[in-house]
């Protein structure tokens, strides 16, 4: 790596520091020239010693990947990507089943308008297919029961939906901060506003189940404003955010979504570094930024942030960051870790008896489970959110919590699993602390403006920063290439 | 109560009778939905409610069947709003809570304290200890001094927390904590007891606590 840097660095490198030492000498006279004098001098000493990378990108998610992918398609050879996890993909992750089969461990939907994470599938010829939702939900509460068809949905009120839908309008992704009615709206938490729309008991668990799996809280504790922006995401339609058919859980990607990262991952070769956690970041104010690992210094010109704020606020900052950054990572909610399962059999049994495999509990252990199954169903996989606390730790004991359940929801073959996978993204390792962001209320008012602007050299990037679709795979993906752009600007201009 | 259970056993046979399973558990689930309905305006209030933000990691009520996760229930409102006030000062680092608890006013603190210190405890029943360990954690917490803060019956009390039937990895993870200076307390006494202990004793501690079936106060 090292080696290949400095052959391809040095006539683009005596060409920056030319320029930066014309344009200091031009710009303020003799303190300005010598100030420039002792910049060169320094970054010469540095650049020297032959290790001085163009970016480093924190993160091999899709973001980071992303970032680095449009990096070496524009030609930028010179570049790490360094990964803590013994692997690539972030907060996406294959659960291999064996013969080939997979089932998704974190995030794993496309939908409408998602177009950047579409674009990147077809890019790496990675085929896409729908999710499976034809026949009856099966809502289960204490010992009753009822069987369902939702046509594709949640079983959403379309008239409070359309409200919502309405009233997003007015909050733009990119920056809800900006929404005329920021003040009005950035004061109310989304419970506080359902509370004035009658909503039936029939309905409430509902409700609850769509909080918890797209805003990762319940109503009372999400941010209205923030859930407006991500409503305006989805082209401001409501149902296009939180339902299945036409909607961000409506496409499924073959392979399972960790293939996207994988797939990159295999192009960048070396240039990935994976168990390689970072620690602490130090002159990230100066010329060349010392990004201190596990596996030693690195040090590098600019450095993309591909990672979540909960993460970028467990490393230590030398200098510290601004504090308007700092804020932002402290406040930034991390309370979101899901934790997912998926039970196998030998095939979709439920199918044949008009179900589609999808279960929505009121009052938990199982906040939604679904048909993860293969493409063509080959075998049959049920997928479910489970409430963290609702079932025992203890893989053996949660499996037989939830084959009674899937037993009493679509029949007896449900007791009998080929195998059981569990997986609680808050305890399995230390570098994915949660999943989506429940900005709560005021939240943007306080700490919008410091969301996007670089630090020093440091750019700011991961699905959170994205203008369209944050906190999806593809805001990541558009993150992704926003911060390429970015760095590849300052580059030019250094 | 025993009357309504009378009512919907009735219901539920002639309902069987006459149009089946379907229709019996159709009518259950909607018995379950208005019975739950009331009894969450009872207990909390309004939906949705501020205290249903706990309940995908503390259980439901506060009773975790997850030894990974605390219960809330029956703890100290003391030691509840102490914890999140120190969760949200950063002086107990929680990666989870910290963000979390920074969000809450006093008033929040108060109303989320109070309503699950006023739970009714459960023990953990799927957790099934190794009696050695049960056995050697039980003269541990007697010689060393563990009743003189957290109660004869480990039920805690003010500022204490309560440690019987608390989730046998959660302690097991705050005793580690403790010992290793990531937890402190405001005495420090908590320190200076963990640190003291082997890991094998910090496991039997644990053991045994979680065992042990709360006494309701």
């Amino acid at each position: 790596m090292g080696i290949k840097s400095s052959i391809d660095a040095p006539p683009d490198l005596k060409r920056r520091q030319l320029l930066k030492l014309a344009g200091a000498s031009a710009a303020v006279g003799t303190i300005g020239l010598n100030i420039g004098l002792a910049n060169a001098t320094d970054a010469l000493l540095k650049d020297s010693s032959d290790d001085v990378l163009d970016v480093v990108i924190i993160g091999a998610g899709l973001a980071g990947l992303t970032a680095a992918r449009d990096l070496h398609m524009a030609g930028c050879q010179s570049l790490l990507v360094l990964e803590a996890r013994d692997r690539v993909g972030g907060r996406t992750l294959n659960h291999d089943l064996g013969s080939g089969y997979i089932s998704e461990v974190g995030g794993q939907w496309i939908g409408p308008g998602q177009t950047a994470v579409a674009d990147l599938a077809r890019e790496l010829e990675v085929g896409t297919f729908p999710s499976f939702y034809e026949g009856d939900t099966v809502i289960l509460g204490g010992d009753g029961r009822v069987a369902v068809d939702l046509k594709g949905t949640f079983g959403t009120d379309e008239t409070v939906a359309a409200k919502l839908s309405e009233l997003s309008r007015d909050v733009p992704s990119a920056a809800p901060w900006k929404s005329p009615r920021a003040a009005e709206l950035d004061k109310l938490s989304a419970g506080e506003w359902l509370a004035q729309q009658n909503i039936k008991p029939e309905d409430r668990a509902g409700w609850n189940a769509s909080f918890l799996l797209t805003c990762g809280v319940t109503p009372a504790k999400m941010g209205f404003l923030h859930f407006l922006s991500m409503i305006n995401s989805a082209g401001c339609e409501y149902m296009r955010l939180d339902s299945i058919k036409d909607s961000a859980q409506g496409t499924r990607i073959v392979g399972g979504s960790q293939i996207l990262s994988s797939k990159m991952a295999e192009l960048l070769g070396d240039k990935v570094r994976l168990s390689c956690p970072v620690r602490k970041i130090a002159d990230w104010n100066r010329d060349i930024v010392r990004v201190q690992t596990d596996q030693g210094e690195i040090r590098a010109r600019r450095v993309i942030m591909a990672i979540h704020p909960a993460l970028c606020q467990r490393l230590q900052f030398d200098p510290p960051l601004p504090e308007g950054r700092a804020a932002l990572q402290r406040a930034w909610p991390a309370h979101s870790p899901a934790r997912k399962t998926a039970m196998v059999y030998p095939r979709p049994f439920w199918r044949d008896k008009g179900l589609n495999g999808h279960i929505i509990q009121v009052d938990g252990p199982i906040i939604w489970a679904y048909d993860n199954s293969p493409p063509n169903g080959e075998i049959g996989v049920i997928n479910a959110f489970v409430l963290n606390a609702a079932a025992p730790a203890d893989p053996e004991a949660a499996k037989r919590v939830q084959t009674e359940i899937y037993a009493r929801a679509l029949g007896d073959e449900a007791l009998n699993p080929v195998s059981y996978h569990d997986h609680d993204w808050a305890q399995f390792d230390p570098w994915t602390i949660t999943c989506v962001s429940p900005i709560p209320p005021g939240f943007w008012s306080t700490h919008g403006e410091a969301l996007r602007p670089p630090c020093g050299n440091l750019f700011w990037s991961g699905t959170e920063t994205a203008d369209i679709w944050a906190g999806y795979m593809d805001g990541a993906v558009r993150a992704g290439h926003h911060s390429a752009l970015q760095v590849l600007n300052a580059l030019r201009r250094a | 109560m025993k009357k309504i259970m009378f009512g919907v056993i009735a219901v539920v046979a002639v309902l069987l009778a006459i149009f089946g399973r379907d229709l019996v558990d159709l009518y259950r689930l909607q018995n379950y939905i208005t019975t739950s309905a009331e009894a969450y305006q009872t207990d909390r209030g309004n939906w949705p409610h501020l205290t249903d933000a706990c309940t995908g990691c503390h259980g439901n009520k506060g009773n975790s069947l997850n030894s990974l996760y605390p219960s809330l229930a029956g703890q100290p409102a003391a030691y509840l709003s102490a914890q999140l006030r120190s969760f949200a000062s950063g002086q107990r680092v929680a990666s989870n809570m910290g963000p979390l608890a920074m969000t809450l006013s006093h008033d929040d603190i108060d109303l989320l304290a109070n309503f699950y210190a006023r739970q009714p405890t459960s023990a953990d029943a799927s957790f099934a200890p190794d009696e050695g360990l049960r056995e050697k954690g039980k003269q541990l917490v007697q010689t060393r001094g563990c009743v003189a803060c957290h109660g004869e019956q480990l039920m805690g009390h003010d500022a204490f927390p309560r440690l019987a039937a608390q989730g046998h990895d959660y302690l097991l993870t705050q005793l580690n904590a403790f010992a290793n200076g990531e937890r402190n307390d405001p005495s420090g006494a908590m320190k200076a007891i963990a640190a003291a202990l082997s890991p094998d004793e910090r496991k039997a501690i644990a053991t045994y606590l979680a065992a042990l079936t709360p006494q309701h106060k």
